[in-house]
This record gives C-alpha cells, sequence and structure tokens, in this order.
C-alpha cells in the first residue's frame, strides 16, 4: 500500500503571552492510500494543532512530513497553497458556509481559488457530482439557511470532494450534529476511503472512531 | 485573463453582491470625489476651448515674429516695395474707413460691435484738459446716418498663414490677382452683421483718402475680434491713399498705432533687409521691435497652472471618499475573517485573496465612476445648450470631453486602490489555524 503522508518526529510549540507550551512532541503517524485514521484525544491535547499542520495550515518546529516521497516540511505559503488546493479536503466541525452563497456556489468556492481555471459548465458538471455524492444534489441551489445541520455540513463535505484530494480531513465533523446525523455524515467521509482518499477523521467520540480503519490516541503530545 | 484574476473578478463581484448597502454607501462617499475630478477636467477643456479658441486669429500662431513699425510717412512705401509678392512676410495697417452715406455720423463710432460686448458703441475719444475737464469727441453739429465704421486693416499678403481666419462666407482677398479699382474687402462678422441689418450706401471714406471709392464686399471671415473690421489688399487701397499725402504713414491710434509686419519666425533676411531700409528711410532702429508670438503656449501654461490647482483642490475631495472606502473595508475585513480563512484554507494564496479586496474596491471605484461620469455628462448636455446660446457661444458645438471620461475612471481606480490596498493586506495576513480552530 502507498504511504500518502509520512509524518516522523513533528514537533510543535505554540508561544503566546504565557509560557511557551509543546502541544506535539514528536508526532509520528503514516496514512496511506484508501485508510481512515482516527485521532483520539482530550481538548487542548493537540489533535486540531496536528490537524492543521497536516493540512499545512501551519509550519511544525521540528520532524520530518513527507507527502508521497516529497518532504513538504519547510515549503513556502504559495507553495502550500497550491498543495492544500490540490491533495487536501477540509471538513470543519462548524461548516463555514458563506451564507451569501448557494451550496452550489459554497462548493463551486474551492473550484474558483485562482489554482487553475474550469469553465463555468466544467465546474457546475463538478460541483453536481459532489453534491450527488453527498446525496443532496437537490439542494443545490439553497442557501445555508435553508439547509438543515447535517445538509450543511455535507455541502462542506462536498466542496472538500470537488477537487478530488488524495486526503481528506476532517476536525470534529459531528460535533455540532445530533448523533444520528452525525452517523450519517462520519458515513459519507468514510465512503470517500472507497475511491483511495486517504481520511484523517479527528473526533472526541468514540463511535465514530471505531468506524475507521486505526484509531490512534494523541496523549502528551504524541501519537499512540 | 488568467485563473487568478478571474477568480479575483468572480469573488470580487459575489462580495459585492452580497453587501449591496455597503457598497452603495461606499460609492456615495466616493462619488463627490470622482465628480470634483470630472467636473474640473471637463471644465479646464471647456476654459481651454474659450482661452485657445481665438488666441490664434488675434495674436497669430505661435512662433510668427511680429515687427512694429512706428509712424513715418515712408513707412507704407518701402513696406509696399519690400513685401509685395513675399509669402514669408506680411504687412498689416490698421485705418478707420466709413461705408456709408456721407456726412453722416456712423451707427457704429469707433467701429464698436452690432451685438454682444460693447454693442452700441465703444463712444467717441474722449480729450482731457490738464484740469482734467474732459470732452467727447463726437462731433454733435453732424447728423447720425446710415453708415457703418469699420477697422480697415490693408494686407500686402495673404495674412492667414500667420493668423488663421475662418472663413464665414464668399472667398478671401486674392493677392495673385491684378489690383483692382474698386477695392474688394472682406468683412469680419461683427461688420457682417451690420451690413446684414441695414441697407448702406456702397461709398467708403477712407482717412487720408484722395476720394471716396466704391468697395466690393467678396467675403466674411472670423477674425476673432469683437469690433467691426474689414481687410483689404494694401495695393488696391493704395490707389485712394497714396503714400505721399500726409496721413497715410498715419495709422489710427484708435485701432493699435502702428504697422506691424507678421514674419515666419524670428531673425529672417526678410527682416533684416526691411529694418535696413526702413532705417535708411529715417525711421529710428531703436523703436523697430521684434516680439515672438508664443499666446498659445502662454495661456496654455495658465490654463495647465490652474488645472493642476483645481485637480489638486478635487483630489482632497477624493481623499475624503478614499477615507470612507478605507473605513468600510477594514469594518469588512473584519467580519469577513472566517470567509478569507477558508478561502485560504481551500487553496486560495495571500495574493489573490489581497486581490479579491482590492477587486471589490477596485470595481467599486469603477462604478462610481460610471456614475460620476454618467451624471457629469448628462450635467454638461443640459448646460451646453443653454450657455451656448449667448455670449458663450464657443460652446454651441462642444461635446462631453473624453478626457474627463479618462481623469474620473482614473480618480476611481486610484481611490479604489488606495482605500483597498490596506484592507487587503490585513485579509492577506489572516492565519488560517487560528481561525479555524475558534
Amino acid at each position: 500500500m502507498t504511504a500518502l503522508l509520512q509524518l516522523s518526529g513533528i514537533t510543535k510549540t505554540l508561544t503566546g503571552q504565557d509560557e511557551p507550551r509543546t502541544i506535539l512532541a514528536g508526532v509520528d503517524l503514516t496514512v496511506h492510500s484508501g485508510q481512515s485514521v482516527a485521532i483520539l484525544g482530550r481538548s487542548g491535547s493537540g489533535k486540531s494543532t496536528l490537524l492543521s499542520l497536516i493540512g499545512l495550515f501551519d509550519r511544525p518546529d521540528g520532524g520530518t512530513y513527507l507527502l508521497g516521497d516529497r518532504d513538504i516540511t519547510r515549503l513556502p505559503e504559495r507553495k502550500a497553497a497550491a498543495l492544500r488546493s490540490a491533495e487536501f479536503g477540509f471538513v470543519f466541525q462548524r461548516f463555514f458556509l458563506l451564507k451569501h452563497l448557494t451550496a452550489m456556489q459554497n462548493v463551486a468556492m474551492a473550484l474558483v481559488n485562482g489554482q487553475g481555471w474550469a469553465s463555468r459548465r466544467q465546474r457546475r458538471a463538478r460541483v453536481l457530482a459532489a453534491l450527488d455524492r453527498v446525496g443532496i444534489a437537490h439542494l443545490a441551489k439553497h442557501k445555508p439557511a435553508r439547509l438543515s445541520g447535517g445538509e450543511q455540513q455535507r455541502v462542506a463535505i462536498a466542496r472538500a470532494l470537488v477537487r478530488e484530494p488524495r486526503i481528506l480531513l476532517a476536525d470534529e465533523p459531528t460535533g455540532a450534529l445530533d448523533a444520528e446525523t452525525g452517523n450519517l455524515v462520519v458515513e459519507v467521509l468514510r465512503s470517500a476511503t472507497d475511491q483511495g482518499c486517504g481520511l484523517i477523521l479527528v473526533t472526541h467520540d468514540q463511535d465514530h472512531a471505531a468506524k475507521m480503519g486505526r484509531v490512534l490516541r494523541l496523549r502528551d503530545g504524541v501519537l499512540a | 485573463m488568467s485563473g487568478q484574476l478571474r477568480s479575483a473578478l468572480i469573488i470580487g463581484v459575489q462580495g459585492i453582491r452580497a453587501r449591496k448597502l455597503r457598497t452603495f454607501l461606499s460609492m456615495v462617499s466616493l462619488f463627490l470625489g470622482v465628480l470634483a475630478i470630472v467636473v474640473v477636467q471637463a471644465g479646464s477643456q471647456v476654459a481651454e476651448r474659450a482661452m485657445l479658441a481665438d488666441v490664434e486669429l488675434n495674436s497669430g500662431k505661435d512662433g510668427t515674429a511680429q515687427l512694429f513699425v512706428p509712424s513715418n510717412p515712408k513707412v507704407p512705401q518701402v513696406l509696399a516695395e519690400t513685401l509685395t509678392g513675399r509669402s514669408d512676410a506680411v504687412a498689416m495697417r490698421s485705418t478707420s474707413a466709413t461705408i456709408g452715406e456721407p456726412g453722416v455720423r456712423a451707427l457704429n463710432p469707433g467701429a464698436s460691435p452690432f451685438e454682444g460686448p460693447g454693442a452700441g458703441g465703444y463712444g467717441y475719444p474722449m480729450t482731457c484738459d490738464s484740469q482734467g475737464n474732459c470732452t467727447s469727441g463726437e462731433d454733435q453739429s453732424v447728423p447720425k446716418g446710415v453708415a457703418i465704421e469699420v477697422r480697415l486693416t490693408s494686407l500686402t499678403g495673404d495674412v492667414r498663414q500667420f493668423r488663421p481666419y475662418r472663413q464665414e462666407s464668399g472667398r478671401w482677398l486674392d493677392f495673385d490677382s491684378a489690383p483692382s479699382l474698386a477695392p474688394r474687402i472682406v468683412l469680419n462678422k461683427q461688420a457682417a452683421v451690420g451690413f446684414q441689418r441695414y441697407r448702406v450706401p456702397a461709398q467708403m471714406r477712407i482717412a487720408g483718402a484722395t476720394a471716396d471709392p466704391t468697395p466690393q464686399i467678396i467675403g466674411v471671415v472670423d477674425d476673432g475680434g469683437y469690433g467691426a473690421a474689414a481687410y483689404v489688399r494694401q495695393d488696391e487701397l493704395s490707389n485712394w491713399v497714396p503714400s505721399t499725402t500726409a496721413t497715410a504713414g498715419t495709422p489710427d491710434p484708435r485701432f493699435g498705432g502702428g504697422t506691424s509686419v507678421l514674419l515666419s519666425g524670428a531673425g529672417t533676411d526678410v527682416e533684416r533687409v526691411l529694418k535696413s531700409r526702413l532705417a535708411a528711410n529715417g525711421v529710428d532702429p531703436s523703436q523697430l521691435r521684434t516680439e515672438l508670438v508664443q499666446s498659445r503656449a502662454r495661456a496654455a501654461s495658465t490654463l495647465n497652472l490652474m488645472r493642476w490647482i483645481f485637480l489638486g483642490m478635487a483630489a482632497l475631495v477624493l481623499l475624503i471618499g478614499v477615507a470612507a472606502i478605507l473605513n468600510v473595508g477594514l469594518a469588512t475585513v473584519g467580519e469577513r475573517v472566517e470567509e478569507f480563512a477558508l478561502r485560504r484554507a481551500v487553496g486560495t494564496s495571500r495574493l489573490l485573496l489581497a486581490g479579491i479586496v482590492l477587486a471589490e474596491t477596485l470595481l467599486t471605484g469603477l462604478f462610481t465612476a460610471g456614475a460620476a461620469i454618467g451624471v457629469g455628462a448628462l450635467a454638461f448636455k443640459i448646460a451646453v445648450p443653454l450657455l451656448g446660446s449667448g455670449r458663450m457661444a464657443f460652446l454651441r458645438d462642444l461635446s462631453f470631453p473624453w478626457q474627463a471620461a479618462v481623469a474620473g475612471i482614473i480618480a476611481g481606480l486610484v481611490a479604489g486602490v488606495l482605500g483597498g490596498s490596506i484592507p487587503a493586506l490585513r485579509a492577506a495576513r489572516i492565519p488560517i489555524a487560528t481561525v479555524m480552530r475558534a
């Protein structure tokens, strides 16, 4: 099985007004194509920080980050943006949908980001395919205010999938949903791995974690 | 268009549509500033037209050298001998002529215009004694009659190469044909008005003439002058005002008081020869002075200075609009932190994010410029026919100057860049990780 990404000895210390605090103290993680990984941990244990490093929102202080066989530990911002667009899909606890845009336009946001250009027809086809994949193509023209929480999260998942990323990063995607809707959303996320996409799910929910291929716990800055 | 630019425009338009009221308020605050720029630019074009329209007619084309020759009985003869048949130098001498009934006072004393400013007569010259007691030169004993006084300018050649009089009707003087005993004259527009209004007998009285000739009016020109004037060939006039008469070398002081020679540039051979001959015939060389015409350049320079002063003031008004855009832009970026962080999360670069904010303010600036140009053009369209019917006749065929529209667009774009640059930088610096974790 191909290693999609490989973290070795990743460290991160947060500095602010208080004393510096080591969040990650040597994280090792390998994710293969089609593999789903759940990361559990207490609040403040560094799960979201780890996810933001994997998603290239931030840089680690130490360690090595390989994407395929390419070292992307210290990537310039412009290249990081291009990689985020091409390789990663993101799903957040809060759906982060723009209320003035329709579901279709929210999904299309990932295609109108200056990383290549698709015609309006191509964009429409890809967006509808992504919405269809999460089962809400019929809601394409609805604005977020007219969608339920589960539907909104599925729009967010469609936005993450529309560029067909190799790695899907989900940061507590069910945190704002009821149990039944949460299960549905996790199922939609997990199904993305059927087509070879890697999935890293950060969650507090043991049941959702149990549905993933591997379950890891982040404790004292290291994964176990 | 590149993907980056298209993306910035699409997202920018989405942003404007999502915040229509805010965009409208930004436009309102910017509108006056852009309108001020448009008005100043349009106004300066109109002023330029007003100032420069007749400057060449009155003063001559820039680069023309004008030699002023003092009064002297031998001057006409020297000028005629030296300049006749030449195309690079023309002598002009003005005197008074009255066309119409003999022995009467003219309808327009002093060659005053028949309409517009000065209509009704400049009056006769006043004579004042050392005590300050002034009396009018008008001879009350002479009855008023149907006669028109003109400033009659005799020419040794075609003067239009130096002063481009506009032909209104008929034809200009033909200097190649044999001189006629009935002097052919070309009227200016003001004189033509008088001849249209009154039935005037064709008898011309000229100061110093041996007899009253019958003139032939062959055309009308616009010479940019306000008084009634006529132009005649010098050789045709000399048939009736020989250089041997006492007043031949004495032009009418009311019309400039001297003879001038227009030359194609200073320091030419013809100027040197002319000066030598005049000096040999008793003209004091120190009184022969040459001036290079630079009226248009001088007027344009003054106008330019005025334009920049007014543009500076308009720019201050524009700056207030820029401050308003900046204020709204900063507030909007603060509200859209999550949106911008999300856009970066899905692969939008910092540069494009800044571009999106700039695209919004630039589009706002452009829309405002469009509105200001539209209002300016509309006001221009309404005002021009109203003003052009009266004293400002030069406005009649004036269309909204394209320079004003260009200035408006530039002002709108500059305001967009100035007002949007700081919000754009703020947007580009939003940290994704912090926002997405919140």
